[in-house]
């Protein structure tokens, strides 16, 4: 193992062929840790060098990553996750998507630092990785069809490990909805149709058994403690992840979003704060005192904002689910106008059994409800369900549709953009997203930073290329104009490092919103780099431009880079934030400043050659450069 | 014929489900006290089954000692409320594995020997690393006889 000197890795990473059956381990060298780091760093190049990005997400030659970063296998705070990418059949660029889950560390454990899987089967498949190293490709015809926690189960049982993990996809993944996702236990690496892609090469799961051999060790143990203490201390100090999320979890956002900021999305966009919705309703304070059942945490995280929701009384009486977020809240709730926390709860476990992300199909859904109350689609376009804002039933009752794409259930199935593209007559101007992906509840009008960092995302309408929390914060002012470029950079940059390193998001709130030296002293006393704080930013812009370039082999260029016209066009008409928005004009001055930072080229938004070569990606530019004038 | 019943206490570790939110980390920690390195060898394990049911596997120190009976080797005794593994005699075959009901004890995945809980010589590190507190120690009364 050519990498055994630094801490934190396996030094291997799994390369597994469904078409031809073969199995490749990669061994990992000096050079490819030190300048990709981990994570979302090995995943982009992986990608980048093995997927042409022209190809349709569905053919067979997309692969899809599971990644870890060097924290999982160790007891760093919020090291429980791992990271999924792929060419996304929502954006058709690159994505990822992170979730909570076991199965990072047991990967690590059994001598694997990712897998990849590429190919497509000719039956259905499960992937079953043995502690000791060997890889088997078995049978799951009997499994397809399956929700996810029985599929969980079932493998368990077959493969005779109760503790080995398991990620899966539900019925939705199997029927290519495009924004299927992958569930480890109950929670969700949710965004961008990661699970159709799995579903597309017939991979009903990933299994990694619990009897791993491989030691993750740590570079320098004393500074590895101290930083621990230091950093165990600090998140129980700070409020947020020391009293709020663990309390109410991310629901708490409600009421703060919602009223006080007057920024939570309601009947599509048409409000941000409504008068006339109850949104104290759909709060965590509300869920806390009725609904609560049980706190849950995702591995190895001392914040724990995971919580077990029940309704006891009511229409819903019964339905029992992990979550909902504030994003499920802000989807289902606010959006679709459903203050009714028993239906949210209802869809919301439905959801994770049939594998669908939460964020994109009630925004969708929220679309098609204003489309039918503009009199754009009539009853024989909603097989007759009266698709109002505020109908809970056909919330809870669409999903199973959705997920086996049954009638309406087909056309919700494609996502918000491309249904605006059937329905036509102007409905455009209120489809929700960005590149294709379903924008979340972190409003793009009254926070400046969130309209230019949804446009310049790689993934598009995620919260987690940019993040929001500095600007609630007040640690950049919301409405600025000057010099939010670069609160914007270094927002992404952030999430890259975070995806690299697969610890979660929540830690900016104790570590920064943008990087800082303890992201550097993170990275350095467990893998035992000697990185210094500019070759901690180089490492982030140099991934940010591998994923961007991606997406320019794949077609896309600076008209790519918006927002919603809704969000563009119509100032918000209530509440604490009314009339904020970002005109088209501010939204062009904030790009050409933004590409000017990042060396990229205003016209097209192409990274410059000279930017790439200083980045260390020369092979890249030449690539680019083939490319774009063949 | 009676027989007199021997009484004698024994610490063992309990779990509150309510307050467990499953992070592992008792499991990462176990294995770190024991292997001084992290490598996934914890002689505790949390399991979960639905949403919000969790249940703790680990030596309950049974009266019965299945393992021990188990064991063609003599490799396993009681000694001190502690089941206590003889590595020279151990030679991994599984059978203690197979024989006791509540998972509490396992093969190590890098020796192949058994491993069980042996309460870190009374500072366990599971209890300690708990974030929520929902691991304790508990006295026990067993009679035998």
């Amino acid at each position: 193992m050519a990498v055994e000197k630094y801490g934190g890795y396996a030094g291997k990473i799994l390369i597994v062929n469904l078409t031809t059956k073969k199995v490749h381990v990669k061994e990992l060298s000096d050079g490819f840790v030190r300048t990709y780091l981990g994570g979302n760093g090995f995943a982009a190049r992986l990608l980048y060098d093995m997927i042409d990005p022209r190809v349709d997400a569905y053919d067979p030659t997309n692969a899809i990553a599971f990644m870890t970063g060097p924290m999982q296998g160790t007891t760093m705070p919020t090291a429980g996750k791992y990271y999924v990418a792929s060419k996304s059949p929502l954006t058709n660029g690159y994505f990822d998507s992170v979730s909570g889950g076991f199965i990072g560390f047991l990967m690590k454990y059994a001598g694997y630092d990712g897998i990849v899987v590429t190919g497509r089967a000719d039956k259905p498949v499960y992937l079953y990785v043995h502690g000791k190293g060997e890889v088997e490709i078995r049978d799951a015809s009997h499994l397809w069809g399956k929700m996810t926690s029985e599929t969980q189960q079932a493998i368990k049982e077959e493969i005779g490990d109760p503790f080995a993990m398991v990620s899966a996809i539900g019925p939705a993944g199997e029927n290519l909805v495009r924004y299927a996702c992958i569930i480890t236990e109950y929670r969700a690496a949710g965004r961008g149709g990661m699970g159709a892609v799995m579903g597309s090469k017939k991979l009903k799961a990933v299994a990694v058994g619990s009897d791993g051999t491989q030691e993750v060790k740590i570079a320098n143990w004393e500074k590895y403690q101290e930083f621990l203490e230091w950093l165990n201390e600090e998140i129980k100090k700070n409020p947020a992840t020391g009293k709020g999320l663990p309390t109410y979890g991310t629901p708490i956002l409600v009421k703060s979003i919602g009223v006080q900021f007057g920024a939570m999305g309601t009947r599509n966009h048409q409000f941000e704060f409504d008068p006339n919705f109850n949104y104290e309703n759909i709060s965590g304070e509300k869920l806390n005192a009725e609904y609560l059942v049980k706190h849950m945490a995702c591995p190895l995280c001392p914040i724990g904002c995971s919580k077990v929701f029940k309704d006891t009384k009511g229409k819903w009486k019964d339905a029992q689910s992990e979550g909902p977020e504030y994003e499920t809240l802000y989807a289902f709730g606010s959006m679709c106008y459903i203050d009714d926390l028993g239906a949210i709860i209802k869809a919301d476990a439905l959801c994770d059994e049939y594998g669908l992300d939460t964020i994109s199909y009630g925004v969708t859904l929220s679309f098609l409800m204003e489309c039918y109350e503009k009199g754009l689609i009539d009853d024989s376009f909603t097989d007759g369900i009266k698709l109002n804002f505020g109908n809970d039933d056909a919330l809870v009752n669409l999903v199973e549709k959705v997920a086996l794409r049954q009638g309406l259930g087909d056309k919700i199935a494609e996502g918000s953009k491309r249904l605006a593209r059937l329905i036509g007559q102007g409905s455009e101007q209120f489809a929700i997203h960005a590149k294709g992906l379903e924008i979340p509840g972190h409003s793009a009008r009254a926070l400046r930073g969130m309209s230019l960092g949804y446009a310049t995302a790689t993934r598009g309408g995620s919260h987690h290329d940019p993040r929001p929390t500095g600007e609630y914060a007040g640690a950049s002012d919301r409405t600025a104009v000057e010099g939010k470029a670069e609160w914007v950079i270094g927002t992404q940059r952030f999430t890259l490092l975070g995806d690299s390193m697969v610890i979660c998001h929540f830690l900016e709130r104790v570590l920064g919103y943008t990087p800082t030296e303890h992201y550097v002293k993170m990275i350095n006393v467990v893998t035992g780099f000697d990185w210094s704080f500019e070759e901690l930013i180089a490492y982030c812009d140099r991934i940010w431009a591998l994923e961007r370039c991606f997406n320019i082999k794949a077609g896309m260029r600076r008209v790519d880079d918006t927002i919603p016209r809704r969000f563009l066009t119509e100032p918000i008409p209530e509440g604490a934030s009314k009339g904020m928005y970002t005109d088209e004009a501010t939204l062009n001055k904030m790009l050409d400043e933004y590409y000017e930072l990042r060396g990229y080229d205003k016209k097209l938004g192409i990274p410059k050659k000279e930017t790439l070569q200083k980045l260390g990606l020369a092979d890249v530019a030449e690539d680019l450069e083939k490319y774009i004038y063949a | 014929m009676t027989t007199t019943a021997v009484v004698e206490k024994k610490p063992n570790i309990v779990l509150n489900p309510k307050l467990c939110v499953f992070c592992k980390t008792c499991e990462i920690a176990c294995a770190e006290r024991h292997e001084k390195t992290y490598v996934y060898a914890p002689r505790l394990r949390i399991v979960r089954r639905g949403h919000a049911s969790l249940r703790l596997h680990t030596c309950i120190r049974c009266p019965q000692r299945y393992c021990i009976d188990s064991c063609d080797r003599g490799a396993l005794s009681y000694a001190n409320g502690n089941i206590v593994v003889d590595l020279e005699k151990c030679d991994g075959c599984g059978a203690c594995v197979k024989a006791c009901p509540f998972k509490g004890i396992t093969l190590h995945p890098s020796t192949g020997k058994a491993i069980v809980c042996d309460l870190c010589g009374g500072d366990p590190a599971c209890i300690k690393a708990c974030p929520v507190g929902a691991l304790s120690l508990k006295w026990i009364e067993e009679r035998r006889g």
